[in-house]
């Protein structure tokens, strides 16, 4: 290990030094929340930082397990948003409930590091070691609420699907590296083109390898069929958890498919490309349609997080097609629905302020006249997720249905079924508008106060689901940029 | 062209939206302050519309006042408005009937002023934009924000079964409007691709009204148009929100409604189906000239046994959308001339019927035909006012809805004596349910319903002459002097046709 080594991974080591703060923090000042937090918002801000020192060069690192390239710090950077939002929406929801703030704020700096690893990783264990560094803290987030029987039912499914799918996913990769001989994403790639040149066509083994990794992928992504865990985990897990759920590891799921099925299994891509095609279309359609029967709020939101899945799903299989457009499709609708899905469950977080209060729909009764202000707010955040113009999540369709036109063929069946999704999906997002603003508040109790740091991470989060859509010009040089990095 | 050197189109469309902001910063408490002031930016952008109908020059065939400025350059999409005779004449509809609206909300709506006048400015934002934007995806944003303040208008102050009727409209526009996207976003890759990948020009709607489409993708794209605007307008069989849509909104939704959403999709024929896609539209235009006529027989028939005023205005809509699906698609000069002109007097009699239709229901809370009765002795001001925009409504001579239908007739005959021989019936059928319709309103003995409401019953308020007054005018004048129109239209008239003439429908054979 060289200095320059460590000067490569430095981004990764100033999160897990800033997840140990934040817990030595905690031991000098036990239950301090606001030290806890400035802690917390003050390391992320210095990890972002030297992601951005990082990200001046293109680096290998540790023989080339390691890769320090624009898609790294694309996609680090967009982790370091997701923690922090997740962190300014917390607190409020947290207290009234009696959970620790520190703990929750440490086990997610060391699930973003897990995130950053996989963002980073150019060698198969490595990518394995983010993956799990990244799920395991999941899975006590979803438990942090311990003494409600609902979050740990969520956990556990969480945790034993998630440790199942690793299983396979980890079983998958032993295939490849048995038969390419290597751990290192290039090598394997390169040996898959040596061995189907001339037209050979697929081994048994290597067969079972991408069954077993795709499997295990579309777990972690919770595509349709593999999302059966979802609903629950997010429903019981704490509502700023569940934001974070929702967009977090399932970002971190994306890195890992363009490190691996781009990186490393470019060469298998016309036996990966269909599957993923049709992956896409199941996701989308039947998250979409199982949303649309949904009344409470956080299972809607997660249903619905399954469709966008999907919508992401669309716009690699472009990339896949051969269009470079969809990969910065991808990227950019990930950091689009990071922003204005974690503004709307941070929404549903604020009116659960009071311990009891449900995510069912009739506590969004009457919201637009109880509390105005976070009645717009949703709406905006609501509409963006429709995909409705000028904001964020429609220049994120937008982007992925170019690529797939793009792409045409099967693709463009794919952007056809992809708007026909967003239609249906404006029924099931629009219903909690009509609650908001159409139908009489259910009671009379006076709206809780919301601590002024939910209140700055919700005007940001709104700001950005607006700058986004009207503005994209900056983001979309970003993630122009940031597609560049892979071959 | 531009004469004033202000950007006078970005002021007209965004005058509205400052409106709105400056609303939401007027406590809710004076109501009557956030009355005054979306009134008065609806009149700011009414005044500078009638300066570009000043300013404007029928005789120059180009876009005028167009404004540029590049807005995602990574696609080439721009930020670029621009007039010319047709969106003119859409703008001043649209200034004009805001701001009557407006004026018309002033009684009715009591609930919540604040959120209606923002969600009704905003609504003009987007109609303005429709109109004016002359980049395709900055067209499509503008289609999409109309939705919204829709949705809220009939959603938050609509009628018994409000949430119903505004779901249902916003996932009819948005399945057409999105499948719309798909088509904007292939259209924009052709002709990237045929560019050797540069998207300058991609989404411009001057540039590529001068490229030729290949004719699969013409036939796919015109068709994901075509659903777009075709449930706008709306055309048989895709009309069945409207009757809905119209029950439940309140009176100045329904007048927006009808006198320029529906407009939308017909304008949307104009100016980007037909002369994007001149080879598809002249194969599908058989089809579409089928569905029109049947839209136009249908609707009137279907209006004829409506127990509901405003049930009855609103399929009276769908017969007189029909004409204008109808005047498009044949390809004549006087038929494209009658479809411009059926949408703007359209726009200004239905309007006017509408807000008369409000009138009455805001005195009685009640819309059933049958109720009625011998209106005609308590109120006579209101009587002879819904007489006249009702005769007009009927195709009367010398007032402006006659001018449109005739001249779809005419251009109709030209193309197929036998639907305009279909479609003139139907002014058979207008005459009769308009005509019973007043009979029953109006005449015989005062019925037992208007008894009990005589109290309410009094006529027309000075607010109600106002917002009538204006369209009530502008009906005489277009009806007697139709040449104003039809000069300041002539040229997208000519530059439409010119471009449809050159194209001849496409062989299907080649699908076997």
């Amino acid at each position: 290990m060289s200095a320059a080594d460590f000067s490569t991974i430095s981004p990764v080591v100033a999160a897990v030094l800033v997840a140990a703060a934040i817990l030595l923090v905690d031991i000098v000042r036990p239950g301090s929340r606001t030290l806890a937090i400035a802690t917390s918002l003050l390391g992320l801000a210095i990890v972002a930082a030297v992601v951005l020192w990082a990200g001046q060069s293109t680096a290998d690192a540790f023989d080339g397990a390691y890769r320090q390239d624009a898609l790294t710090t694309f996609l680090d950077l967009l982790f370091v948003a997701i923690v922090a939002f997740t962190i300014v929406f917390a607190p409020d929801y947290l207290e009234s409930r009696d959970l620790p703030f520190a703990e929750f704020a440490a086990v997610l700096v060391f699930a973003m590091t897990g995130a950053m690893l996989l963002a980073a990783a150019s060698d198969l264990l490595v990518l394995f070691l983010g993956l799990e560094l990244m799920v395991i803290p999941g899975y006590l987030l979803a438990g942090f609420a311990k003494r409600d029987a609902l979050s740990t039912e969520g956990a556990i499914k969480y945790f034993l699907l998630g440790s199942f799918s690793s299983a396979i996913f980890l079983f998958g990769l032993v295939f490849t590296w048995g038969l390419t001989g290597s751990t290192r994403i290039d090598d394997v790639a390169r040996h898959l083109t040596d061995m189907l040149s001339g037209g050979a066509s697929m081994s048994a083994g290597l067969a079972m390898g991408l069954a077993f990794m795709t499997t295990g992928v579309a777990f972690k992504i919770a595509a349709v069929p593999f999302h059966y865990w979802t609903p629950d985990a997010y429903q019981g897990s704490p509502t700023p958890i569940t934001g974070y759920l929702s967009v977090g590891p399932k970002v971190g799921a994306f890195a890992l498919i363009l490190r691996l099925f781009i990186g490393a299994l470019d060469p298998l891509k016309t036996d990966w490309l269909p599957v993923m095609e049709i992956l896409a279309a199941l996701t989308m359609t039947m998250g979409n349609l199982v949303a649309l029967t949904q009344s409470n709020v956080k299972r809607m939101l997660a249903y619905s997080s399954i469709a966008h899945t999907g919508y992401i799903l669309v716009g690699l299989a472009a990339y896949a097609a051969g269009r470079i457009e969809g990969l910065e499709g991808v990227l950019f609708y990930a950091a689009a629905y990071t922003f204005m899905n974690l503004g709307a469950f941070a929404v549903v977080a604020a009116l659960q302020r009071r311990p009891g209060v449900t995510s069912h729909l009739d506590t969004f009764a009457g919201l637009g006249r109880r509390e105005p202000i976070l009645g717009v707010l949703m709406t905006l955040f609501l509409l963006s997720l429709t995909g409705i113009p000028p904001l964020a999540g429609f220049f994120g369709k937008a982007y992925v249905i170019l690529a797939a036109v793009q792409a045409g063929g099967t693709l463009t069946i794919l952007a056809v079924i992809a708007v026909l999704n967003a239609a249906a999906a404006a029924f099931y997002y629009l219903r909690v508008v009509v609650y908001m603003y159409m139908r009489e508040p259910t009671s009379e109790a006076e709206p809780p106060k919301h601590g002024s740091l939910v209140w700055a991470g919700l005007w940001a989060a709104s700001a950005l689901t607006i700058a986004i859509g009207v503005f994209p010009g900056p983001l979309l040089d970003a993630v122009h940029h940031a597609a560049l990095a892979l071959p | 062209m531009d004469i004033t050197g202000l950007p006078i189109l970005t002021l007209i469309t965004f005058a509205p939206l400052v409106g709105a902001i400056l609303i939401a910063f007027i406590p809710r408490s004076s109501a009557g302050l956030v009355r005054a002031t979306a009134l008065g930016t609806s009149l700011v952008s009414w005044a500078l519309s009638l300066f570009l109908l000043v300013g404007f020059l029928p005789s120059h065939p180009n876009f005028q006042f167009v404004e540029r400025a590049d807005w995602i350059s990574a696609f080439g999409i721009q930020y670029k408005l621009g007039v010319d005779g047709l969106s003119l004449v859409m703008v001043v509809l649209t200034t004009t009937l805001t701001w009557i609206s407006i004026l018309a909300s002033f009684g009715p709506i009591k609930e919540r002023v604040k959120e209606y006048m923002i969600s009704f400015l905003i609504l003009e934002v987007g109609m303005l934009g429709v109109f004016v934007a002359l980049d395709l995806f900055l067209f499509y944003i503008f289609f999409e924000i109309v939705l919204v303040p829709m949705y809220l208008i009939i959603g938050i102050w609509g009628g018994a079964n409000r949430i119903y009727a505004t779901i249902k409209f916003v996932l009819y526009t948005l399945v057409g409007s999105l499948l719309m996207l798909v088509g904007i976003l292939a259209t924009a890759f052709a002709f990237q691709a045929a560019h050797g990948g540069n998207w300058a020009g991609a989404f411009d709607y001057e540039t590529l009204r001068q490229f030729s489409f290949d004719s699969t993708l013409q036939l796919f794209a015109f068709l994901a148009f075509f659903l777009a605007f075709a449930i706008k307008i709306p055309m048989f069989p895709f009309h069945t929100w409207l009757p809905d849509a119209h029950v439940e909104a309140p009176t100045a939704g329904s007048v927006i409604l009808a006198g320029v959403l529906l407009k939308l999709g017909g304008y949307g024929f104009i100016r980007f189906a037909v002369p994007l896609f001149p080879e598809a539209a002249h194969t599908y235009a058989p089809a579409i000239i089928l569905l029109s006529v049947i839209a136009i027989i249908y609707g009137a028939i279907v209006a004829l046994v409506q127990p509901d005023l405003k049930k009855l205005v609103a399929y009276s809509s769908v017969s007189h959308m029909g004409f204008v699906t109808l005047g498009i698609f044949v390809f004549q000069e006087q038929g494209l001339q009658g479809a411009i002109l059926q949408m703007v007097n359209h726009g200004l009699i239905t309007g006017a019927l509408f807000l008369l239709v409000g009138v009455l229901y805001e005195r009685t809370h009640d819309r059933t035909i049958a109720k009625m009765g011998g209106l005609s002795a308590q109120m006579p001001v209101y009587a002879v006012a819904f007489g006249f925009f009702m005769l007009a409504s009927a195709g009367l001579p010398g007032l402006s809805g006659f001018i449109g239908e005739f001249l779809v007739f005419v251009g109709s005959f030209a193309y197929s004596p036998a639907v305009a021989a279909a479609s003139t019936i139907v002014m058979v059928f207008a005459a009769g349910y308009l005509l019973w319709m007043f009979q029953r309103m109006f005449f015989g003995e005062l019925s037992d319903f208007f008894k009990n409401a005589i109290g309410h019953l009094d006529d027309l308020r000075p607010t109600e002459v106002l917002t009538l007054v204006p369209l009530g005018v502008l009906v005489v004048v277009f009806g007697l002097f139709p040449g104003l129109l039809l000069t300041l239209v002539q040229g997208t008239v000519t530059e439409v046709l010119h471009g449809a003439a050159q194209a001849s429908a496409i062989n299907l054979a080649f699908w076997q």
